[in-house]
């Protein structure tokens, strides 16, 4: 047969970056069209209501620059939905400052609560790992509907926090009460518990879950200046900068409550060690969690390290006479106390 | 005026709500887990109480050791495979002598006696029942094999240790460890590898196990590499090294496999499976010795025979398509040649030819008949003297006849060496396909599961043929 084999390749070559071009996660052409084909002015107008919302419930007030920059919309296409959302009663403008009125506040607040509870979801029934949770809310929250939302919340067990420690606003748009102060100002000899992580920006909250820091931790701050901040917690002590420090909540707590000392994680219980489990971390969730409790590890068990694997990370433990394997992100989720010889 | 009690009541149970907190559930539970155990341990008395026999302790530190744990399990691996290899060949060709020389002249006799036109007499004996004899002759023997000494490692409880052994390679690509398992299952035959995966109680490792599976190289394809390897890449080195070369290349292919498992492993666990659940644990159970015959009647009954039944159910059909295509005669060809015309062009271009693809469409209930499927229509295409006529598969004795037919098939060396690749890496065998469907309930990741490896495997053969093409002018 007549054909030339670079020919060939070349075709083939462009074919597969076309197809990549297209089809590629996140940025292909085909998930943007999607995006732009059916979001019409909805999406744009539920997004300025949460940026306006965040914005008022952190004491500022919103202009079209903020919102511009927040957004990256085009300032035409700004002003034209925010005139619509005016007319529809969702906002009005004084002068230059924009401010939600009451309606505007609870339909602000019911796309808050779509978008907590499908984190919630995605945390307690799926596989999704904890960096994609935000992305796939983002897209959620405009596209379920109020009887959606309600029926996955009753299917949760109407849960009062996300994942991330934020509080769900109710059906009725209440929100509980939310009475933790950033890490950054937190003076040394501090305790308390960490109660939210937060998730944006991204490449903040990437730096949070890189150094394993998990939410319902107790920690104790043991260095505080502008600089750096660290603190210790079960069993580790983490350097942070001010500013990851920031994105992470804690609620203060009175010295007789921190009792923790000994606790650690059982990733770091050495061979030879014997241990009792304390309790398994918040981050544990869903099927995970029951099968751990399941296998025996529950508050009391006696623990020690049985067997390491050659290529390391994962060990096996003896739990009830059984050896059981766990991999060391899961090992980490669970609190042990050494026992006394 | 009624309605403001009510309400009041609805706040107040709401507030509450709140201040319960929300891990109330989870505290409620563990608190009667720990309870349970708590009464479990008061009340009960055990042997070896929070112990593991001296023996189990001294066994698995050597299993699980840096420096024996991986020698000792591919020590364990190569020799299950060599006995089944090597064990399988005698009984083999004692029932296909059974199956092809014997019962079959008897068929054909009778079907003379009674007077069987013989497009009737064609069909049934030389389509049929020689599909399914021929699948029972080669899958058979290699089954009763493997599955039963694979099952005695299993009951002895070795082979959770060697998941725990290669758990990191395996976490690395987004799976799970007891992959290793249901993997080396696939080497004996990968519908049995796909029913393995349910020791794999995390959704999302399972569906990544069963997609691939069919990356390990099974029982129907062994014997097809080491042919083909052997008569033409042996054949292009000195003769006191082919047997070298065609044993590497063999294993080189199985290797490759692997490593497109864990490539796909890894992809599937970043995309389309990134949402389904994902639990982790393993549990090391304590060895005990095996059950020798119940083991032995267990995997002979579980797994050998029903893979085998769900292949016959497939040959059967196969046997009659491919007895079909070579017989009828549409304007003065057969179907068999104007398919292999229209697969010429694409089997061209991935370095393979029209007669191949069309032995991989009708041979799909069994890689074990591709061969002898090949060899029938490259026979029955080119006009060379040999076997026994359309419809009827066969397969030589002798080496050199066959590397003789196959090269009058236009046969060269990139067409072996893309031929071995293919094998390795086209869709599975329909008693898998149909398997996959059992075990999954999905049309989606059946269908994943067979297109994967199509795909790849179109790709890799293709770009293989480029770039020999412009290698070699």
């Amino acid at each position: 047969m007549n054909y030339n084999p670079v020919t060939a390749l070349a075709i083939f070559g462009i074919v597969s970056f076309l197809l990549f071009l297209i089809f590629r996660p996140e940025k292909g052409w085909l998930w943007k069209w999607k995006k732009t084909s059916k979001s019409g002015g909805k999406t744009l107008t539920e997004d300025i209501l949460k940026q306006m919302y965040h914005l008022e419930d952190s004491g500022k007030t919103a202009d079209i620059h903020i919102l511009r920059d927040a957004l990256k919309v085009n300032e035409g296409k700004l002003v034209y939905i925010l005139s619509r959302m005016a007319a529809k009663d969702l906002l009005h403008i004084e002068r230059d400052r924009l401010i939600l009125t009451k309606s505007g506040k609870e339909y602000a607040l019911s796309i808050i609560r779509t978008h907590r509870l499908w984190e919630k979801y995605l945390a307690e029934r799926t596989g999704y790992d904890q960096r994609e949770w935000h992305k796939q809310a983002e897209k959620m929250e405009h596209l379920l509907s109020k009887e959606e939302t309600e029926k996955l919340a009753e299917k949760l067990g109407n849960p009062i926090y996300d994942p991330h420690g934020d509080p769900i606003p109710s059906p009725k748009g209440k929100t509980a009460e939310f009475k933790g102060i950033p890490l950054s100002r937190l003076s040394k000899g501090t305790k308390g518990r960490i109660i939210h992580l937060e998730d944006e920006p991204y490449h903040i909250y990437e730096q949070i879950l890189k150094r394993n820091i998990t939410i319902d931790s107790l920690i104790k701050v043991e260095e505080n200046d502008k600089n750096r901040i660290v603190f210790y917690s079960e069993g580790e002590y983490f350097t942070l900068s001010p500013a990851v420090a920031e994105n992470i909540t804690v609620s203060v707590i009175k010295d007789e409550d921190f009792k923790d000392p000994g606790y650690f994680r059982l990733s770091r219980l050495k061979e030879k060690e014997r241990a009792r489990v304390v309790s398994i971390s918040k981050e544990m969730r869903g099927e995970s969690r029951r099968r751990l409790l399941d296998l025996g590890f529950v508050k009391g068990t006696p623990i020690k390290v049985d067997l390491k694997s050659p290529m390391g990370n994962t060990k096996a433990y003896l739990v009830k006479g059984t050896s059981i394997a766990l991999r060391e992100d899961q090992a980490s989720k669970i609190l042990v106390k050494k026992e006394k010889v | 005026m009624e309605k403001e009690p009510i309400d009041k009541i609805l706040d107040l149970a709401e507030d509450l709500r709140w201040k319960i907190g929300d891990d109330f559930h989870d505290k409620l539970t563990e608190g009667i887990y720990a309870d349970a155990s708590e009464i479990v341990s008061n009340v009960t008395r055990s042997e070896n109480s929070g112990g593991r026999s001296r023996l189990d302790t001294r066994i698995d530190r050597i299993v699980t050791s840096k420096t024996w744990g991986f020698p000792i399990m591919f020590f364990i691996l190569a020799i299950v495979l060599w006995i089944t290899i090597v064990g399988a060949n005698y009984p083999s060709s004692l029932l296909s002598d059974l199956f092809l020389n014997t019962i079959r002249p008897f068929l054909k006799d009778m079907a003379v006696q009674i007077n069987m036109p013989w497009w009737l007499s064609g069909f049934l004996i030389d389509g049929v029942y020689m599909a399914v004899a021929w699948v029972i002759a080669v899958m058979l023997p290699p089954m009763a094999i493997f599955f039963p000494l694979f099952t005695l490692l299993e009951d002895f409880g070795y082979l959770p240790r060697v998941a725990f052994n290669l758990d990191y390679l395996f976490k690395k690509s987004g799976a799970h460890g007891k992959q290793a398992l249901t993997m080396s299952m696939g080497f004996g035959c990968n519908a049995a590898g796909v029913v393995a995966t349910r020791i794999i109680d995390s959704p999302r490792e399972r569906l990544i196990a069963i997609i691939t599976n069919n990356f390990s190289l099974c029982n129907g394809r062994w014997p097809t590499q080491i042919l083909i390897a052997t008569i033409f890449l042996g054949a292009v080195v000195p003769q006191y090294l082919s047997g070298v070369v065609a044993v590497s290349a063999v294993i080189g292919i199985a290797v490759l496999g692997i490593a497109f498992m864990f490539f796909s492993s890894w992809l599937l666990s970043k995309t389309v499976l990134k949402g389904e659940v994902s639990t982790f644990n393993l549990e090391l159970p304590p060895y005990r010795p095996p059950r020798f015959w119940k083991t032995i009647y267990t995997s002979i009954v579980d797994r050998t025979l029903i893979v085998l039944w769900r292949a016959v159910i497939f040959a059967a059909p196969a046997g009659a398509a491919i007895w079909l295509i070579s017989n009828i005669d549409v304007g003065g060809q057969s179907i068999a040649g104007w398919l292999t015309e229209m697969f010429n062009p694409l089997g061209f271009l991935i370095g393979l030819n029209g007669v191949i693809l069309l032995a991989y469409i009708v041979a799909i209930p069994a890689n074990e008949i591709v061969i002898p499927t090949i060899l029938m229509l490259t026979v029955m295409i080119t006009g060379v003297a040999a076997g026994e006529g359309a419809g009827v598969m066969f397969e030589l004795d002798s080496a050199n006849e066959t590397v003789e037919i196959l090269r009058a098939g236009g046969w060269t060396l990139l067409t072996a060496v893309n031929l071995m690749l293919f094998s390795l890496l086209h869709n599975p065998c329909s008693t898998t396909i149909y398997t996959i469907y059992k075990e999954t309930k999905s049309v989606k990741w059946t269908s994943i599961a067979t297109l994967l490896p199509l795909i790849l495997g179109f790709v890799v053969t293709f770009l293989v043929a480029q770039i020999w093409r412009i290698f070699t002018g």
